[in-house]
C-alpha cells in the first residue's frame, strides 16, 4: 500500500512538475511579448488553459526556451530549484529593468498519509494559472514603458546540491534591480498538488517621473 | 496553381492584447505596490523566525526572495542592514559560493571579450558579498571539480564561470549599478546554500537574427503606420482597416492572356462577371456560380476587350480582327457583329445604347447598337492603341487613355452631326509617360477623373474634368494596370504590374495609401471590375486567376450622403429601360 502510494506521489509529482514548467514556458513566452522583449511579429496564438497565449515562433527562442525548461524540469522533480527568475535587461546599459520571479514550494502532505486530500481537479489548477497570466498581460497596464531594446534572462535560484549540468548553467549575479529604484507587485499565485508557484514582479522605476 | 500567399500567417499574427478584465484591475489595486516593504526588516525577522518553523508559511509573503531556509542568522542581519528601504529590489542575496569570478574572467570582462556567458560575464558578475561566518564550506557545485579551490578557471571551459572559494571573492567596484553593489557589501543575509544559476548562451537576439529578418520585413506592414513602409509585403492597414490579404473567392481562368492592353474583365450589374479566356468569353452568374461559354471568337483570332452594357443584358465583345460583337446575355445568342476596325478592339465602354469602341489604331468608334448602320462617330485623338476607355455615368464625357501615353477627355454627345468626327478631346492631357490603361471616374464626384499609367509612369493623377487642372498625383511603386473608385468610401483602389503584382487602396483626397495586398496575383494584376453591390472587386491576371476580394462594405440602402445623387449615378449602371437621352 505504501509502494502505491509512493508510487501515486510520484506520478502526481511527475504531473505536478509539467504543469509547473509548462506554465513558466506559458508564462515566461507572455512576458517577452507584452515587455516587447521581441518583436510581437515573431509571437503566434495558440490555446492553452483554455485562453488564448502567445508562444514565440522564432525557432531559436524557442529551443533555448526549451533548454532552460528542460532543466528547469529536471531540477523541480528533484526539488532543487526554488526561484525562477525571468530578468529583462536594457540591451545597451545592461541594467536590469524587471524582474518577474517565480518562486516555487513544495506543498508538504500531511504526514498523515492515510489520509490523502483529494487531488486538485485539473480545472482549478487551470484557472488559477489563467488568472496568473491574465495578470501578467494587465500588468502592462502600469509597468513602466520600456523603451530601449530589452535582453532577458532567465535565473534560476537553486539549492546548493542541485545537480548542474557541467558547462550549460553558470552562476551568475542575481540581476537585481537597484535599491531605491525598484517597486514591487506581488502576482497571484497558483498550487498543484505538489508544488505551489506564487509570482511576483519587481521593476525599476525613477521616482522623479 | 497555386498563388502565391505568404500572408497566410500573418493575417493570424495580426495580434490584439487581451484586453484587461475588470476583476484583475481591481485585484491589482488591493496589492500594495511596495508597501509591504515598508516594515520590510519587521516583517522579515517575524518571518524567519516562523520560517524555521516551517517552510512554506512564508509562501504569502511579498518578500519571497527573503525567504531564507531555516536557521539562517545572516538573514535577520540583512534584514536589519536595510531599515527603511524602500520597496527594495528583492534579490539581494548572493549565495557567496557562487560569485563567478576569476581573473582570467575580469581580464575578458575589461576587455569585453566574453565568448560564454553572455550577459552575466558581462555584467559586473561579481559582486561582494560578505563573507559568511566560518560555519561551513561552501559546497562546490558538482559542475566544478572538487579538487581546483583555487581561482582559476575549470580545464573545461576557460571562460566559464566558476565557483569561486571565499577566498576570491572580490569587490568589483565597477559594478552595473553601483547601488546594487553597495547594498550588497552591506548583504549579509546570503544563504549558502543557494545558487544562481542562468543558462550559459544568452537568449537569441532579437534584431540581428538573420533567419528572422526576412520574416521581419514580411510582416512589418501589419504593424507599420501606413506609408512609413514603403516595401511591404501583405497588407498594410492603419489601425482601423482591415483588408483581408486573402480573396473571399479564387476561379480558374486558364487561357487568360497575359496582354495588358487588354480589357478581359467586366462585372454587370446583375451579378454577372464576364471573362474572355483567350478566343473564348465565359459568363459566371456570381448569384449561382453556374458558368456559360458566351460564343468564341473567329477562327485564329482572339477577344480582346468584354463590356457588359449598363443593365446587364447585352454584352459587347472586342475581337482582335476589329469586330465588335453584341451578344444577349439572358439568351446567350449573338444579337450583331459590328465591324469595320482596322485592329484589335482592345477597349469597350457603354453609354446606354452607345458602344464605344477604342481600337489599336488609335481610333475611338461610337456605335449606336440599335441601328444598322452602327458607327454613328468617330473620334481621333491617339497615335497609339487605345487601352483605357471609360464613359462618366452622367453620359457627359467620355475618356480615353492610349499607348501614346495621353489621356483625352471628349464631349459625350454623339452623332448630332451625322458621321464626322467631332475634332479634338475637351481635354488632352499629356502628363503620363506611359501607356494609360487605368481611367475610372469618380462615383461620388462627377467631375474627377483618376487615370493610372504603366511601368514607365506609374502615377495616378486625378484631373477634374471641368476644369482640366490636375488636382492630385501619386506616385505609386509599380505600373498601373486599373483603378476603381469605390462607391461608399472616399477611397481608390489600384491594381498593378510590374514589379509589385499588387492591389493598392488609397483615400482620397489624401492620397494616403490605406492598403496593400502585395503579390495579390502571380503576374501582373491586369484586369479587375468592382461587383455590383460596391464591396468586392475580382481581379484577374497571367496566372490564370480570377481573384475575388472584399475591399469595402457592401452598399446597402445607402443614403445619399457621400453620393452626389441618388442611385442614378452609380457606376457601370444606368436605370434600365431608360434608354432616351437625358
Amino acid at each position: 500500500m505504501s509502494s502505491k502510494q509512493a508510487n501515486r506521489q510520484a506520478i502526481t509529482l511527475k504531473g505536478s512538475t509539467k504543469t509547473v514548467t509548462e506554465f513558466f514556458k506559458y508564462a515566461v513566452n507572455t512576458i517577452l511579448f507584452q515587455r516587447e522583449v521581441y518583436p510581437t511579429e515573431d509571437f503566434t496564438m495558440v490555446k492553452k488553459y483554455g485562453q488564448t497565449l502567445l508562444v514565440t515562433q522564432d525557432p531559436a527562442l524557442e529551443s533555448y526556451l526549451e533548454k532552460i525548461l528542460k532543466q528547469v524540469e529536471k531540477w523541480l522533480l528533484t526539488g532543487s530549484v526554488a526561484q525562477l527568475v525571468l530578468a529583462i535587461v536594457s540591451k545597451e546599459t545592461r541594467t536590469p529593468l524587471e524582474r518577474w520571479v517565480f518562486d516555487i514550494k513544495l506543498i508538504e502532505q500531511p504526514p498523515d498519509s492515510k489520509e490523502r486530500a483529494p487531488p486538485k481537479p485539473e480545472a482549478e489548477i487551470q484557472s488559477e494559472i489563467r488568472a496568473i497570466l491574465k495578470q501578467i498581460i494587465s500588468m502592462v497596464t502600469y509597468l513602466p514603458v520600456i523603451q530601449e531594446g530589452t535582453v532577458f534572462n532567465i535565473l534560476a535560484y537553486t539549492s546548493e546540491e542541485a545537480e548542474i549540468p557541467a558547462g550549460e548553467w553558470v552562476d551568475t549575479d542575481p540581476l537585481a534591480i537597484e535599491a531605491g529604484k525598484s517597486q514591487q507587485v506581488k502576482m497571484r499565485s497558483f498550487s498543484t498538488d505538489v508544488h505551489r508557484v506564487d509570482a511576483m514582479v519587481s521593476y525599476r522605476y525613477e521616482p522623479e517621473q | 496553381m497555386q498563388p502565391k500567399t505568404p500572408t497566410r500567417h500573418r493575417a493570424r499574427s495580426d495580434v490584439a492584447r487581451t484586453p484587461l478584465t475588470p476583476s484583475i484591475i481591481s485585484g491589482l489595486n488591493n496589492v500594495s505596490i511596495g508597501s509591504t516593504f515598508a516594515g520590510s526588516p519587521k516583517k522579515q525577522t517575524g518571518k524567519t523566525s516562523s520560517k524555521s518553523s516551517s517552510s512554506s508559511a512564508s509562501v504569502f509573503d511579498t518578500t519571497n526572495p527573503f525567504i531564507r531556509p531555516p536557521s539562517r542568522a545572516q538573514s535577520r542581519s540583512r534584514a536589519g542592514s536595510r531599515p527603511g528601504s524602500r520597496p527594495a529590489s528583492p534579490v539581494k542575496f548572493v549565495s557567496s559560493s557562487t560569485i563567478p569570478v576569476s581573473e582570467d574572467l575580469q581580464r575578458q570582462a575589461g576587455e569585453g571579450v566574453i565568448r560564454k556567458g553572455g550577459i552575466e560575464s558581462r555584467l559586473d558578475v561579481v559582486t561582494r558579498d560578505y563573507v559568511p561566518p566560518p560555519k561551513s564550506e561552501p559546497k562546490r557545485s558538482r559542475s566544478t571539480p572538487a579538487s581546483s579551490r583555487d581561482r582559476f578557471i575549470t580545464m573545461r571551459d576557460p571562460e566559464s564561470e566558476v565557483a569561486a572559494t571565499l577566498e576570491q571573492m572580490s569587490l568589483n567596484p565597477v559594478s552595473a549599478s553601483p547601488g546594487h553593489t553597495a547594498r550588497l557589501i552591506e548583504a549579509t543575509g546570503v544563504p549558502l546554500n543557494r545558487r544562481i544559476l542562468s543558462y550559459h548562451e544568452p537568449p537569441p537576439s532579437t534584431s540581428v537574427d538573420n533567419t528572422l529578418t526576412k520574416q521581419l520585413e514580411c510582416v512589418k506592414p501589419l504593424y507599420a503606420r501606413p506609408g512609413s513602409v514603403s516595401t511591404s509585403t501583405g497588407a498594410t492597414t492603419n489601425k482601423t482597416r482591415k483588408i483581408p490579404t486573402q480573396p473571399e473567392r479564387v476561379l480558374d481562368a486558364p487561357g487568360m492572356v497575359d496582354d495588358f492592353y487588354l480589357n478581359l474583365l467586366s462585372w454587370s450589374c446583375q451579378n454577372a462577371v464576364a471573362v474572355a479566356l483567350e478566343s473564348a468569353t465565359y459568363i459566371w452568374k456570381a448569384d449561382s456560380g453556374s458558368v456559360v461559354q458566351m460564343g468564341e471568337a473567329p477562327e485564329g483570332s482572339y477577344v480582346s476587350s468584354v463590356e457588359f452594357s449598363g443593365d446587364g443584358s447585352y454584352l459587347g465583345i472586342g475581337i482582335g480582327t476589329g469586330d465588335v460583337e453584341l451578344w444577349d446575355v439572358e439568351r446567350g445568342t449573338r444579337m450583331r457583329v459590328m465591324g469595320g476596325h482596322q485592329s484589335q478592339v482592345a477597349s469597350l465602354s457603354w453609354n446606354q445604347h452607345i458602344l464605344t469602341s477604342g481600337c489599336g489604331d488609335g481610333s475611338i468608334w461610337h456605335h449606336d447598337v440599335r441601328v444598322a448602320k452602327h458607327k454613328v462617330m468617330e473620334l481621333l485623338g491617339h497615335s497609339g492603341e487605345v487601352c483605357g476607355l471609360t464613359w462618366r455615368s452622367d453620359g457627359e464625357l467620355l475618356a480615353s487613355g492610349g499607348n501614346d501615353n495621353v489621356v483625352n477627355i471628349w464631349d459625350g454627345r454623339v452623332g448630332d452631326v451625322g458621321e464626322g468626327a467631332r475634332g479634338n478631346a475637351r481635354w488632352t492631357k499629356r502628363n503620363h509617360t506611359a501607356a494609360v490603361k487605368g481611367l475610372a471616374w469618380c462615383p461620388w464626384q462627377p467631375s474627377l477623373l483618376a487615370s493610372g499609367g504603366g511601368t514607365n509612369d506609374a502615377t495616378i493623377n486625378i484631373w477634374n474634368s471641368t476644369t482640366g487642372a490636375r488636382l492630385h498625383t501619386l506616385k505609386t511603386p509599380s505600373q498601373i494596370t486599373s483603378l476603381v473608385w469605390s462607391p461608399s468610401r472616399k477611397e481608390i483602389l489600384s491594381t498593378h504590374g510590374y514589379p509589385t503584382n499588387s492591389i493598392m487602396l488609397h483615400t482620397y483626397p489624401s492620397m494616403e495609401r490605406v492598403a496593400e495586398i502585395r503579390d495579390a496575383h502571380d503576374s501582373r494584376v491586369l484586369f479587375s471590375a468592382i461587383g455590383p453591390a460596391g464591396d468586392m472587386v475580382v481581379t484577374g491576371a497571367g496566372d490564370e486567376n480570377l481573384k475575388f476580394w472584399k475591399i469595402w462594405d457592401a452598399k446597402s440602402a445607402e443614403s445619399a450622403k457621400k453620393k452626389k445623387d441618388d442611385g442614378e449615378r452609380r457606376t457601370n449602371t444606368t436605370n434600365p429601360h431608360t434608354l432616351a437621352i437625358r
